[in-house]
């Protein structure tokens, strides 16, 4: 047997029984030599000092101290409340303001836009629609008409009846 | 009252039921985070930090397994992500001893059997400290706290076979350091 082999077996040995010929082979090794003789007291003297640790008593009023800190999981602070939703709540805030900007883009009607005389003749609009005396289908106004009586009356420029 | 008829009470709400888990295994929560620790302070505080993290998840435990082992799966969680955490001075408490004076007052005076056998036990547990953390969890599991193999196949949620070789490997690696730390030190590393 190497005693590569018999170190493995050594080791095995601590934690789970060898067969009746694994057993027999490691003790004739053993025997022959002294390195792997030396190695098992290793082992078994580094696993009997772990096994023997001394343990302090624990500290007291565990449960006591430890109530306190469980009470508290109850009531998170606002800081734990906001890292727990503000991360969330930026996306949602977001899509809430992209849809109210939508909704206002396409419900709300855009009003008239005022255009200059220059606009209006542009875009094969009559300049002069708010002009209501040239309206043809707005009723003369009477006061209007005497108006513009009084000021041909005067005018040089009055064209003579037939 | 058995574990699951307190884990029962305490899910429903009692505090009276999980103060009473935590009185059962409190000990043993403090003497894991000992091993580990080798730290009366941090162990209070890991143990303690165990019992929180077991109360936040209780309503989730599910009895698959025995509460024991699923409160011991949270402690050796808690425990690797403080030897993470922690950057610890590996503690070598006969550094102040000249090489070759552990000998000397070995062949000079009488054998103090004790203060040897003390000696001894801090150099393997400095050995221990500067394991990797998988293998510090295995040894401490495994040879201080004495669980059978099928239990700390549980907490660790590995084979048994993964068990077996991480033990095996575990332990060549301490004896190494230990013979290292001997060296150093002076002297022979002898039980």
């Amino acid at each position: 047997m190497r005693c590569k082999t018999a170190e493995k077996w050594i080791l095995r040995s601590l934690d789970h029984p060898l067969s009746d010929e694994q057993e027999q082979a490691l003790a004739a090794h053993r025997r022959e030599c002294a390195a792997c003789r030396a190695l098992e007291q290793e082992y078994l003297g580094l696993r009997q000092i772990l096994q023997a640790e001394d343990f302090p008593e624990p500290k007291p009023y565990f449960w006591e101290r430890l109530q306190p800190r469980l009470e508290s999981m109850h009531r998170p602070g606002l800081q734990a409340v906001w890292k727990q939703w503000g991360l969330r709540a930026i996306p949602c805030s977001l899509a809430v303001i992209v849809f109210f900007t939508l909704a206002a883009t396409f419900l709300i009607s855009p009003q008239p836009e005022e255009l200059s005389q220059a606009g209006m003749l542009l875009r094969d609009q009559n300049p002069f629609q708010d002009t209501l005396l040239l309206a043809e289908d707005v009723p003369d106004n009477p006061g209007m008409v005497l108006l513009f009586t009084s000021l041909d009356e005067n005018g040089s420029l009055r064209r003579q009846s037939p | 009252m058995d574990d699951r008829e307190l884990v029962k009470k305490a899910q429903a709400g009692s505090r009276d039921a999980f103060g009473a888990l935590v009185e059962k295994y409190r000990v043993k929560m403090f003497n894991l985070a000992y091993s580990l620790t080798q730290d009366r302070a941090a162990a209070d505080d890991l143990a303690q930090e165990v019992f929180i993290k077991a109360y936040l998840a209780l309503p989730n435990f599910k009895f698959q397994s025995a509460f024991g082992t699923w409160l011991y799966r949270i402690a050796v969680n808690a425990s690797k992500d403080f030897l993470r955490k922690e950057t610890r001075v590996r503690k070598i408490p006969l550094e102040d001893s000249p090489p070759g004076t552990l000998m000397q007052e070995d062949t000079t005076s009488q054998i103090d059997d004790a203060r040897e056998k003390e000696k001894r036990k801090k150099m393997v547990h400095s050995a221990l400290e500067s394991l990797p953390e998988k293998y510090q969890v295995i040894l401490t599991l495994r040879d201080i706290q004495g669980f059978p193999y099928g239990e700390i196949s549980q907490m660790l949620e590995i084979s048994p076979g993964t068990v077996d070789s991480r033990l095996h490997r575990a332990r060549k690696l301490l004896r190494k350091r230990v013979l290292q730390l001997s060296a150093r030190l002076g002297g022979d590393y002898a039980v």
